[in-house]
């Protein structure tokens, strides 16, 4: 899966959780591009990624996620 | 109460209880609420505008889902994420009908100790006047 591929696969999960279609991540995003992004909506964000992606997630890299793009890079390595 | 601990809880699991509702239920949630709308406090309104009689509160019937959460599952240790809900059908204080409150556990997330649970109510005649869907964080017992 490419880097691009993943980006389309978190774009459409955080379209769906923050059910706002305008919504476009990039690498540098961080929770203050998006005024709902809260640590209720984190959680709603971590358990879609994880069933989109078939993957789990540590408690260390969820609270030490510094934006979208690290997020996406824990993804490709663990959706090889 | 319960006391389930997460890890107590598996896929599949189901809790259920029933509730009356009456009069007295309908009055209190009026004054606790502030809601005076008359299709909820007024019969012949109500009537004229199509009901069999006065529509319970959605709400009200909603509020049994903190029960559901914080008196059987997970019980003393639950933590209400989200709720939703729909309302299928209109359910009538004057039937005395007696709710059956429905949840089932359809998902677990570990590493946030999370329930996803599928909620449904009931009425006497077994047909679903309300589902949806919470998620209930289960804190620690220690």
């Amino acid at each position: 899966m490419t880097r691009e591929e993943i980006f389309d696969g978190v774009n459409e999960i955080f379209r769906d959780v923050f059910d706002d279609e305008e919504i476009t991540v990039g690498e540098d995003t961080t929770a203050e591009d998006i005024e709902d992004w809260d640590s209720l909506e984190h959680i709603n964000l971590i358990v879609a990624i994880e069933k989109k992606f078939n993957i789990k997630f540590t408690m260390g890299e969820v609270t030490g996620m510094k934006n979208v793009g690290e997020m996406v890079t824990i993804i490709s390595e663990r959706a090889k | 109460m319960n006391h389930y601990s997460y890890k107590d809880i598996y896929v599949g699991q189901e809790e259920k209880f029933c509730v009356e509702i009456t009069e007295d239920s309908m009055a209190a949630f009026c004054k606790l609420s502030g809601d005076e709308n008359p299709l909820h406090v007024d019969s012949d309104y109500a009537k004229s505008k199509g009901y069999q009689g006065k529509v319970v509160y959605g709400m009200l019937m909603a509020s049994y889902l903190s029960t559901l959460a914080g008196m059987y599952i997970p019980g003393k240790y639950s933590l209400i994420h989200s709720v939703e809900i729909k309302f299928h059908k209109p359910v009538y204080v004057e039937n005395g009908d007696r709710l059956l409150i429905r949840g089932k556990v359809v998902d677990k997330n570990d590493l946030f100790r999370l329930l996803i649970v599928k909620v449904t109510i009931e009425n006497g005649q077994g047909v679903k006047v309300c589902k949806g869907k919470m998620q209930i964080g289960v804190i620690d017992e220690e």
